[in-house]
Parts: structure tokens; sequence; C-alpha cells
């Protein structure tokens, strides 16, 4: 990681903590809570597709591995 | 002489008024009597020890399709209601053209996961293209009432062909839509509903997420130009910040338009249990500025159901599960099959062999689930192969090249002590059971039969008459249903009877009688005696009538 990167890092909103959770059409769901740098804590709601894709850009196999990661990595998106 | 009198029964006027010891009369389809009545009557009805209320209404329905071969909506109607409200999250029948209809069945199948049998001409005789060729359709067989909304979707779709999943509406198009939406309320509409979430089956956002807020303003001044019609939305409701936002855009089409709007669904969780109050707070902060804004809640717990076909979340705690089940769906079947790897998989899931894990879990759906399975608890299933939970969920869904679905009941929105007072609150509204839709995933009938065992009997929340009222007159004066919703001289006679003791959902379970012998998941109800609609027995002792009283009404 650059250092240009690193102080990105720090000044995003970081994954606090993940969990499970049943979305409205039957689907199991990730939702995340986020804390953003003005220290307001919110929830973001990923789908499967995304969630394991999340999971896999932050190099994790467990849901609770992504604590302490960037909101960042979400964007990141599937990876060819 | 009457037609019927419902006698002896505790008479629960629908306006939230103590219940009384008493009688209802019908005549021409309508209530002529309430109270201690005399007189003859064609046929008697004898409601000791039962509830005689109005019948109630699910304001968030997809039966747009069922209602072509089935005017019951059936089971919705042996539950009590006597009328639906389909049309909802910009999705109706009409107005539609021939060359669109392939474009609509797919958004609808996306929806409802309704066979493609359904939309063939055996089922479905696809005559009409405006909407009141729909209502045409429809009609002649209702033996329930049908308070349809408009989808926006299909607006934009008539006017703007397969630009309307590409771009925003210019004036010009703008002016045909609020035509269309004109013409369509007045052929029966009662409103028109638009989504902001939905997508069609090629995962596109449907034609309505194209729209700009001018667009949606000047059909909104349609709404309130044709009586002040209700404007139905589904809102970005995984985030409590832009469903805020949405009120607040509601809000403002309401007071400007002098509409109501809605907008579901609203569900609580306890991983983000802040989440309904902040809604419901800038509820009332609108409803005090004048605005007409209601959430819809379902009473219903949510499941989670999954299959080892898609990756699901609910694997997430096991690492190489989810390994192996992002693989290619032949890798993925190859690394099933492996001795091995499938060990592995087994130790993953704890000395008890997935007992704790996946025990509980209800064998589901799926086109080639076993019969003999559907409905069954996984330990049970297991038990009877001689297998470990896990080992039984692994096998049996390579038996059925992994299309079988597995459901964890009641995953979200299951706290009664919670949701309880949610639904109490005067502003909310109950609704959201997207009755007719998620057909092979879980059942969505039986949410009013769940109000009354969980809500009044078991938790208190309501009492009996708030929990009729929330579903009769609320609903009735919310959407601006006439004369319904009451017991009332006058009132239209939809009315039904029911236990209070035992009124309640049954289980879940699968039947085969959509198109092409397609399965959903249903509930039967329990505890509900008599359904009237329009002055009509249309249900009584466990059976339908062969009644076709039903029509469109708004």
């Amino acid at each position: 990681m650059s250092a240009a990167h690193a102080m990105t890092e720090q000044r995003d909103a970081i994954i606090e903590s993940a969990a499970i959770a049943a979305g409205h059409d039957g689907e199991a769901e990730l939702v995340l809570s986020v804390r953003y740098q003005n220290g307001v804590v919110g929830n973001v709601v990923l789908d499967a597709a995304i969630g394991f894709d999340l999971m896999r850009n932050c190099g994790v196999d467990t849901i609770g591995g992504l604590a302490g990661h960037s909101w960042r990595r979400i964007l990141e998106g599937p990876k060819a | 002489m009457y037609d019927i009198i419902i006698k002896n029964g505790l008479v629960v006027d629908g306006e939230g008024k103590a219940g009384f010891k008493g009688d209802v009369a019908v005549k021409d389809g309508k209530i002529a009597a309430v109270g201690a009545v005399s007189g003859a009557a064609r046929e008697t009805i004898d409601a000791n020890g039962r509830v005689v209320a109005p019948g109630f209404i699910d304001p968030h329905t997809h039966f747009d399709v069922q209602l072509l071969w089935d005017g019951a909506a059936r089971p919705a109607l042996s539950h009590g209601v006597t009328a639906v409200v389909p049309g909802n999250c910009s999705l109706s029948l009409a107005p539609l053209k021939a060359p669109d209809r392939r474009a609509v069945i797919g958004m609808f199948q996306q929806i409802e996961e309704m066979p493609p049998e359904a939309f063939t001409e055996e089922f479905a005789k696809w005559t009409w293209e405006d909407f009141q060729g729909y209502r045409d359709a429809i009609e002649p067989g209702l033996s329930i009432n049908v308070a349809p909304l408009v989808g926006h979707s299909l607006i934009r779709l008539w006017v703007m062909g397969a630009d309307a999943q590409q771009r925003t509406a210019n004036q010009a198009e703008i002016a045909a839509m609020r035509e269309l939406l004109r013409q369509s309320l007045r052929a029966g509409a009662i409103g028109m509903s638009t989504s902001f979430v939905d997508v069609d089956e090629n995962g596109r956002p449907v034609p309505s997420r194209f729209a700009d807020f001018g667009e949606l303003d000047a059909l909104a001044q349609v709404l309130g130009e044709e009586g002040g019609r209700m404007l139905q939305i589904v809102p970005e409701f995984y985030d409590v910040d832009l469903t805020i936002a949405r009120i607040d855009q509601l809000a403002e089409l309401s007071i400007r338009h002098d509409i109501p709007t809605t907008f579901s669904p609203v569900f609580d969780s306890t991983l983000a249990p802040q989440n309904v109050g902040l809604i419901m707070g800038r509820v009332e902060e609108q409803f005090a500025r004048g605005a007409r804004v209601w959430p819809q809640m379902q009473t219903r717990p949510i499941d989670i159901s999954f299959s080892m076909l898609n990756p699901s979340l609910f694997l997430a705690r096991l690492p190489r599960w989810v390994r192996i089940l992002r693989q290619p769906i032949a890798k993925r079947l190859e690394a099933l099959r492996d001795a091995d790897t499938v060990k592995k998989m087994i130790e993953d899931c704890g000395p008890d062999g997935g007992k704790t894990l996946f025990g509980r879990l209800v064998i589901r759906g799926g086109d080639k689930a076993p019969a003999a399975y559907v409905g069954r608890k996984l330990n049970d299933v297991a038990e009877e192969r001689g297998e470990t939970p896990v080992q039984a969920l692994i096998n049996i869904s390579l038996e059925n090249d992994l299309d079988v679905a597995f459901l964890a009941a009641n995953g979200g929105h299951d706290n009664t002590d919670r949701i309880g007072p949610f639904l109490k609150h005067p502003l909310m509204h109950i609704g959201a059971s997207d009755g007719g839709a998620h057909l092979a995933s879980f059942s969505t009938y039986g949410d009013t039969g769940y109000l009354f065992s969980e809500f009044v009997r078991k938790s208190g929340a309501l009492t009996l008459e708030e929990a009729i009222k929330k579903i009769t007159a609320d609903t009735a004066d919310i959407w601006g249903l006439k004369e319904r919703g009451r017991l009332k001289e006058g009132y239209a006679a939809d009315i039904v009877v029911f236990d209070p003791d035992n009124i309640a959902r049954g289980e879940e379970r699968p039947v085969y009688d959509m198109p092409g012998e397609g399965m959903r998941y249903i509930r039967d109800a329990i505890g509900v005696d008599t359904v009237l609609v329009n002055g009509a027995v249309a249900y009584a002792n466990g059976a339908y009538t062969d009644a076709r009283s039903g029509a469109v009404v708004g």
C-alpha cells in the first residue's frame, strides 16, 4: 500500500462491524456498520454478489474480518 | 326482506369503537342495518361467539396476473380479505401495447416468480392494451374487490418504448404520459405506483427509475386533478437516509397536489434498531406540515432462503463453503462430489453434524425440489435418510442439480415486542404483504391472521378493535375507497365473520395450483368462517362459493 493510499484510507469511512440480515425478498444481506470521519455511524446494506466481492477485495474469509477495512473496498467491485 | 342477516355476533364496526353484541343485515349488496335487527331474511348466518367485521383490505399486492384466471386472488379471500390493491411497485398489466408484452412479462416474472405458462394465451387472454381493456378482462370473474393502481413503468413504456429504460423523458413525452395516466384513472385506476429500486429479469432498472423529479411532479399533478388519488412508491428501503429523503419528496408532492402518498416496505431490524424510529419521526414531521405520507409495515417476519445454486451470504460464516460455492457450476459440482472436500465442509459445521447450523432449516422449492421433502425440517429428513443435517443438505442438493432451496425462518422483522408498537402507531399503515409475489420463495398470505394471533392475542399490542380498524376503515380512508371499510348503513357489504380466539395463519405449505402446475407457497386461513363481498357469500365453511360479486372499486 502506498503512502498516499494509506493517507486516503485514514480519511475514509471505516467498516466497524458486519452482520447478516434477512432482506425484504428473502435473500440474506450483508449489513455493514460504517463509521465516518465525523464520528457518525451508519449502515450500508449489500446484496450477496457485492458482499462476496467486498470480502474478496478485503482478503477475508469471514464477515468478522471486514472490521477495520475502508468502505472504499465496496467500490472496487468484482475483480477479473 | 333482507338478503342476509348475520345474527348474534360481536359487531366490530371498523372505526375502533368497542364491539357490541348485535346483528348486521344486508340487502342489494349494501349494509342495510346494524344493531338489533328484526325482520325476515332469505339467509341467516349465526355468528354467536364470532366477530363480525368489515372485510379486510390489502393495500400492497401483485395479483395483476393471477386475477386473469383466479378472481378470488386465492387464498387472500379465505383470509377475510375482501379488497386487494394490485399494480404496486410501478408494475401493472395496463396500459400495455402488444409489442411490449414480452418486456413486461419479464418484469413480472422477476417480481412474482410466476411460471412462464401463466403468461400464455391459455390462462391469460391478452386482448387488452389500455387500462379499460384490462379492467374488462378481469372484472367478470372477480369474487374479490380490486382497487388497481396503474404502474408508472407501464406508462413510460407505452409512451417511450425501449427508451423508457434508457433516459429521462422530454416535455412532449411527459405530456403524453399525463394524458395516459388521466385515461387510466378514469378507467378505474385508483392511483399510480412507482419504484426506485426494482429491476427486470435482466437486472436492468425498471422504466420508472429513469424518471426525473419533474416527470414525477407532472404525473402527481394529474393525480391531484383527478380527485386526489394515491401515489405509491418503493423507496431505497435498504438505506434509511435515502428513505427519509424520499419521505420529504413525497411530502412535497402530497402538499403541492393535495394527494395521499404511501411507501413500502418498512421493516424492523435488530441490526439497525433506530431506523423505524427515524422514519416515523420524519413522517410525523411531514404530517404536521399537512402532508400525507403513509409508511407501510408488514406484520409477518421475514425468512431467508438460499440454495447451493447461487452463493448466499447465509453461508458467509463458513469460508470454505463460500469459496466452493463461488466457483463456476461445473467446478462447484466437482468439489461437492469430492469426498475429501465434503469431509472438510462437514467438519466446518461442527461436531454435531450441522444440527445447530442447519437442522432447523426447512426444505423449500426450486424447480427440482423433491416433493417428499418440501416443507419439512432438514433435521427430520436427515434422520429419515440416515445422515447428519449437513450431509443431507449437500446430498439433497447434489441429487437435484443444486436446485433445492432451504429456508431459515424468522430471519428479520421478528421481534414482536418492538414491532407491535410500530403497528399500533396512528401513522403506520399496515400493509406491504406483497400478496401474489415471491411465489416460489415464501408465502405472502395470512398477514391479517398473523396480526390477530401475534399482536392482539399473544402480545396485546393492539386491541381487537384497533387491529380491525387498522386493516379496514383506516385503509379505506387512506386510499379513498368510498363507502368501504366500515359496518355502516349504506356501505358496501364487505364482511368477514371470524373466531377471535383462533384466527391465525396456517403453516406455510407448497401447492401446485399455478398455470403449468407451477408451485407456490401459501398459508391457509384459520378461524375465518364466512366472507361476504358486496353482499354475497364468497367464502364459507372452508370453501369458495360460485359468487362473482367482486368488482373494480375505488
